[in-house]
């Protein structure tokens, strides 16, 4: 599905991804934890194409295409996805309209016919429901004047309406209450299957609790630095990452 | 001075008709009148040089002309072809208490009543003005009598043909607890010089709801002005929507002139190409308790220039004012110019005011968040065009009315997001 070598990346000319690996096969999931300022989002960041995201050395590989060729478009519509931690605002442009012309987007580059006004509006109260928002959050502007807990759970149902093959999910578990965290939980759990892999990126052991990933990996420094089960998460969760800290003078010093 | 103009002030001074005494005192203004240039502060963005070697026809065009009607609306279409009237005002069936009519043929009282108030809604100080009130021949009269709801929308085409000068003018007078809706187009072809000017009365407790859509072909020379009294109680929601053309300039006054009245004034434009579009708005607030929400929403693409001058103005009687004005401009070209300002002039002390004026770029942000959900980024860019103005649109009164004023912006607004 995916497979990262060697990715190095930087941010207004401040490396921030230092020869990152990983290698994500068909239906996993994968848990990425890691301190503040690790590089956790800029990962998500890059695999999306977003601008100013620049990578300086290593590949990507998705699904047999070179990811880092591919427009943020063009990602997308290979199926990568990405719930962004603070989804943006978007007055003026109505849920609705938006999840249309997106899941129209997806259909096309899948040749599959558009979706008719009223199975569009099916599919999306159906997703609406699954992630327990009211139907009237169609007729809003994108995200807008959404709580942060709102904000989660419409990346959730878009990612459900759009049917990726990787989801990346930043953060979605920051800032929600232990409700909305089930919510969430569960809109994941629902997608999970033999070809949908998952990249959950998170600070806190909490989510996995709900969400029972099958790799957990700790990115430092830019990179990979321990990759291990869900017990490793538990580890994190008692001890924090002071580990990492000898392991990185370590490093320094050799 | 301007050729043009002195051809003006010639053919003011020449003409001779019913209505001449009421057109004296503008042809003696405009006598007096220095020809503004870029020094004279209100068109210090707007040149009007353009108007130095014109050679425009004065006498309307035969040409035909339907009228399209608007999908889901009732409408009273009355079509004007270069200042002339072409609808026969006898064979309309009007609803009780709406009256249509020349000014030059209206009956006594109506004359006497709408001689009362012409051009003296309209402020002195608008020179187009000056010359729609010494040239416009077949001045409109709209009369509401009081307490009726008039439910069809008056459609007011205004069309210009290529080559032409024509002015037009038009009087409304909405009386007490009456409730009407208008709207005015103005249209045309190829070069024409067009000033078209209107007129409200808005009584106690009426409801005028207005929208006035200026979309002239791109060789336009257009000044036009909406001008408002509104009197105790009088709520006023107009909506302006232009699309500039090489020199399009527009005035609008509102009055409060009885307490408690309430005006929205909506204002959006869409601008491509090199077109220019100017407004100048002035709001004044003599009585106390009066509410004005403005909103202006202009999107400049390409070589196109936006002028905006927004002045609210609270005289010291009128405490307890709400006043709002926000113009908020989206330049989608390094080649665009925006020219933005809003003043505020309070001399009450009990009132709530706001003001504010921006320049942006599209949101990146937004853009990307678009892209990473499949969307192309030229469809994007036309989306987040439509939403900044679709926020305006979302508060007509009359969702039908939107979806037909959609069907002409988006078109617009994909071409501009390409280019």
């Amino acid at each position: 599905m995916l497979t990262i070598k060697n990715l190095h990346a930087r941010v207004e000319q401040i490396q921030i991804l230092n020869g990152l690996d990983l290698i994500i096969n068909p239906g996993e999931v994968h848990a990425i934890m890691g301190p503040n300022g690790a590089g956790k989002s800029t990962l998500g960041y890059v695999l999306s194409g977003r601008e100013g995201y620049d990578v300086t050395e290593g590949e990507v590989h998705f699904k047999d295409e070179n990811l880092l060729a591919l427009d943020i478009e063009q990602r997308a519509r290979h199926g990568l996805f990405l719930a962004f931690q603070y989804p943006v605002e978007i007055p003026g442009v109505s849920n609705m309209e938006f999840l249309k012309e997106s899941v129209n987007a997806m259909r096309l580059h899948r040749r599959q016919e558009p979706l008719s006004a009223s199975d569009f509006l099916k599919a999306a109260k159906t997703a609406c429901q699954q992630v327990q928002l009211p139907l009237d959050f169609l007729k809003r502007g994108v995200n807008e004047g959404f709580s942060g807990g709102e904000k989660k759970r419409n990346e959730i149902m878009q990612m459900i309406l759009l049917e990726p093959s990787l989801c990346i999910l930043d953060e979605s578990d920051s800032g929600l209450d232990v409700d909305a965290l089930q919510v969430v939980a569960n809109g994941v759990n629902s997608q999970r299957n033999a070809t949908r892999s998952f990249v959950i990126i998170t600070h806190y052991q909490r989510l996995l609790d709900y969400i029972q990933p099958d790799f957990v990996h700790i990115l430092a420094n830019g990179k990979i630095v321990k990759s291990g089960t869900a017990a490793l998460a538990q580890q994190i969760e008692k001890e924090g990452y002071a580990f990492l800290n000898t392991a990185t003078s370590l490093e320094i010093k050799a | 001075m301007n050729p043009w103009f002195q051809g003006v002030v010639a053919r003011a001074e020449a003409k001779s008709d019913s209505l001449s005494p009421l057109r004296q005192g503008a042809v003696h203004s405009l006598k007096e009148t220095t020809w503004p240039g870029r020094r004279t502060e209100h068109w210090k963005y707007t040149s009007l040089s353009v108007l130095e070697n014109l050679e425009l026809v004065h006498t309307p065009s035969n040409q035909e002309l339907t009228v399209a009607a608007i999908e889901n609306v009732q409408t009273i279409d009355l079509l004007f072809v270069d200042g002339k009237l072409r609808t026969d005002l006898t064979a309309l069936q009007l609803p009780a208490g709406l009256t249509i009519s020349l000014l030059d043929k209206a009956d006594g009282l109506q004359y006497v009543i709408a001689t009362s108030f012409f051009s003296q809604i309209k402020p002195k100080r608008h020179l187009f003005g000056l010359v729609n009130d010494a040239l416009a021949n077949d001045i409109l009269f709209i009369s509401v009598a009081s307490k009726s709801i008039i439910k069809p929308l008056i459609r007011i085409i205004s069309h210009h043909s290529a080559g032409h000068e024509a002015h037009q003018r038009v009087l409304v007078r909405v009386q007490q607890a009456a409730s009407v809706k208008i709207i005015e187009q103005i249209e045309g072809q190829g070069q024409h010089l067009s000033t078209n000017f209107t007129e409200f009365e808005v009584s106690e407790h009426a409801n005028l709801e207005h929208y006035r859509l200026i979309q002239p072909s791109a060789e336009a020379l257009h000044f036009g002005g909406n001008h408002f009294c509104l009197h105790q109680h009088a709520v006023l929601n107009s909506t302006l929507l232009g699309f500039g053309s090489v020199l399009s300039r527009t005035d609008i006054d509102i009055l409060h002139n009885g307490e408690h009245a309430n005006a929205k004034l909506n204002a959006i434009s869409v601008l491509g190409d090199s077109a220019h579009f100017d407004l100048h708005s002035n709001v004044e607030h003599i009585k106390a308790h009066g509410k004005t929400t403005e909103q202006v929403r202009v999107i400049v693409g390409d070589k196109a220039n936006a002028v905006f001058n927004g002045r609210i103005h609270i005289h010291p009687k009128a405490q307890k004012t709400q006043a709002a004005l926000h113009n908020r401009n989206l330049l989608l070209s390094r080649r665009g110019q925006v020219n933005t300002k809003p003043e505020l002039e309070i001399y009450a002390d009990d009132v709530q005011c706001a003001h504010g004026a921006t320049v942006a770029e599209i949101e990146e942000d937004a853009l990307n968040y678009l892209q990473t959900r499949g969307i192309a980024r030229d469809q994007a860019l036309v989306m987040l065009n439509v939403g900044f103005i679709q926020e305006l649109i979302n508060q007509l009164p009359d969702p039908h009315l939107a979806q037909w004023l959609n069907q002409g912006l988006l078109p617009r607004l994909k071409e501009i997001a390409i280019t």
